[in-house]
């Protein structure tokens, strides 16, 4: 009785000491992390230097990846990646499908071209490819500054090489946080995990084989660049003079399009908004609402994705992307009219 | 004992700069120290404070409560030890059901939750010919269904569903033209992170609660 006793009294002494040791370094962590961010002066080891070196090293070396899509839920996707630069400092670079039918996609320089089922293959002139991995992390981390934090977490093995772990959270906690893992050596990406609210995992691509060359893998010496179709391009948007406003924007978030379109599927006219942080894209579908048509209210997760349609005064609003179901829902409630 | 103090937070850490034998060391110190043992668990625990891994409840100590409540039990003719016998388990079910509630008084904000499946095929394209707003790119990008479980009349559903695809081929169309931006970004990106930093100031203040 005495020793329970005892020990109860000693869990307390334990407690409190702990709260006294933990609270403050914690918080001098948080401040040093911002200020780190803020001033950009990175030491050798912090999280940031360790971004930029991945994003030096996705840019600039030759390497094969063969990396796994998973959802949970759902089957798994196993893909290929190659990089290369040639002599004369020419990017390449290929994303392929390896189950079902395949995709396939290759950049050369300034030009993406989409190889799909079912689709004529189309070029678009961009230099990120659109695929599974969050490509503005890899291609300009620095844009996450304003609404990520970025921690420095360990260092552990992934794939069978030595990997460092980085924690990018959102700094009001309003989007997913991501986990990610950098080959120690080369900097290149091995495991990222993008988890939830509630630490939950939502998505994970994990590499099982990576290898740096010193040379480009003999597959881009096979692409003829002529060969390759068409770049569609698209004539400015004309400037929109919208009587709505978003009165909510997660913070580091900005507006980065917005304009009058018809929706690629059903042809309806929606005004489009899309809001951007660098690593979660959101789209805003403004519609006005018809009397004749009841629309149900509705949330739902279609793969990572939340999806949200509102009635919200005169307007249908529909958002989508990779955020929590409150903040898609923060954001609808805000627009207003303005004046 | 400072050195092996060190030397311990290094270890938990993972660090390299330990030899193999210094590890092993005080590794076999640590099962014999009661001392070093409790050290060895507050630095874990500050790790994780550090990287912000804490669980939202911290049990201390959970295998030594466990052990009491198995020693207060009379050893023979005790009835059968359920969960809720353990001092630490009726403190945790109210906790889940508490939590319960929470999760669905922050679902009350939107009208109704529907349970989604997927084919799982990411990327097979079905037919789903409406005209194309751009030329040279026909539909394109995979529908994605988004089926329910409640059912509602059949008219509505079909309805919500078409709604629904258009909305996500569109968004994932929107996502891939966006990267054609990138292009022009590179350049532009400096000026751009210094509206970027005037427009954040505005935004902070309009933050809903």
């Amino acid at each position: 009785m005495l020793k329970i006793h005892l020990n109860r009294i000693f869990s307390r002494v334990l407690l409190t000491l702990l709260v006294c040791i933990f609270v403050p370094s914690q918080i001098s962590a948080q401040e040093k992390s911002s200020s780190e961010t803020f001033n950009k002066s990175h030491s050798t080891d912090s999280a940031q230097s360790w971004l930029v070196k991945m994003s030096a090293a996705v840019k600039s070396l030759n390497y094969t990846i063969s990396f796994i899509l998973l959802k949970p839920g759902f089957d798994s996707q196993p893909y290929l990646w190659r990089h290369g630069v040639n002599a004369d400092g020419l990017e390449m670079e290929q994303l392929n499908l390896l189950n079902g039918p395949g995709q396939e996609v290759v950049r050369i320089g300034d030009k993406v071209s989409y190889f799909e089922t079912n689709v004529p293959p189309y070029s678009l002139q961009s230099s990120v490819i659109d695929g599974p991995f969050p490509s503005e992390l890899f291609q300009l981390p620095e844009k996450l500054i304003l609404g990520y934090e970025f921690i420095l977490v360990g260092r552990s093995r992934i794939a069978g090489r030595a990997a460092q772990q980085i924690r990018i959270i959102s700094k009001d906690k309003s989007r997913y946080g991501l986990n990610v893992w950098l080959d120690q050596q080369t900097g290149l990406l091995l495991k990222m995990n993008m988890f939830g609210q509630e630490a939950q995992l939502l998505e994970q691509i994990q590499v099982t084989s990576l290898q740096v060359t010193k040379d480009p893998d003999p597959f881009f010496a096979k692409i003829e660049p002529e060969m390759l179709p068409e770049v569609v391009s698209f004539g400015p948007s004309a400037p929109l003079n919208s009587p709505w406003e978003i009165g909510y924007i997660p913070k580091g978030m900005t507006i980065v399009k917005r304009e009058l379109r018809r929706l690629v599927g059903s042809g309806e006219v929606v005004e489009y908004i899309m809001l951007s942080d660098g690593l979660a894209d959101v789209s805003v579908y403004l519609q006005k609402r018809e009397s004749h048509k009841q629309q149900e209210n509705l949330v739902g997760t279609v793969q990572s994705n939340t999806l949200l349609t509102i009635e919200h005064g005169e307007l249908n609003i529909t958002v989508i992307g990779k955020l929590p179901a409150n903040t898609a829902n923060a954001i609808a409630k805000s627009i207003q009219r303005v004046n | 004992m400072s050195q092996k103090l060190e030397n311990l937070s290094a270890l938990v850490d993972g660090e390299n700069g330990l030899s193999r034998s210094t590890s092993s060391l005080l590794l076999d110190a640590l099962k014999n120290d009661t001392e070093l043992q409790l050290k060895w668990k507050r630095y874990h625990l500050i790790r994780d404070g550090l990287r912000q891994e804490l669980p939202v409840k911290i049990n201390f100590d959970i295998a030594n409560k466990i052990a009491q409540a198995i020693e207060a039990e009379p050893a023979i003719l005790a009835p059968k030890i359920t969960w809720r016998n353990l001092p630490l388990m009726t403190n945790i079910i109210p906790f889940a059901r508490q939590g319960g509630q929470m999760a669905i008084a922050a679902s009350v904000a939107v009208a109704m939750i529907i349970g989604v499946q997927h084919l799982n095929q990411p990327d097979v394209s079905q037919p789903f010919n409406a005209a194309p707003p751009i030329p040279g790119i026909q539909g394109g990008l995979s529908p994605v269904s988004f089926d329910q479980t409640r059912s509602i009349p059949n008219f509505a559903a079909i309805e919500q569903k078409r709604r629904i695809n258009a909305y996500m081929m569109d968004h994932k169309q929107q996502l891939r033209f966006k990267t054609t931006q990138s292009v022009r970004e590179k350049s532009t990106l400096l000026d751009q992170k210094i509206k970027n930093e005037e427009a954040q100031s505005n935004i902070v203040e309009n933050t809903p609660q």
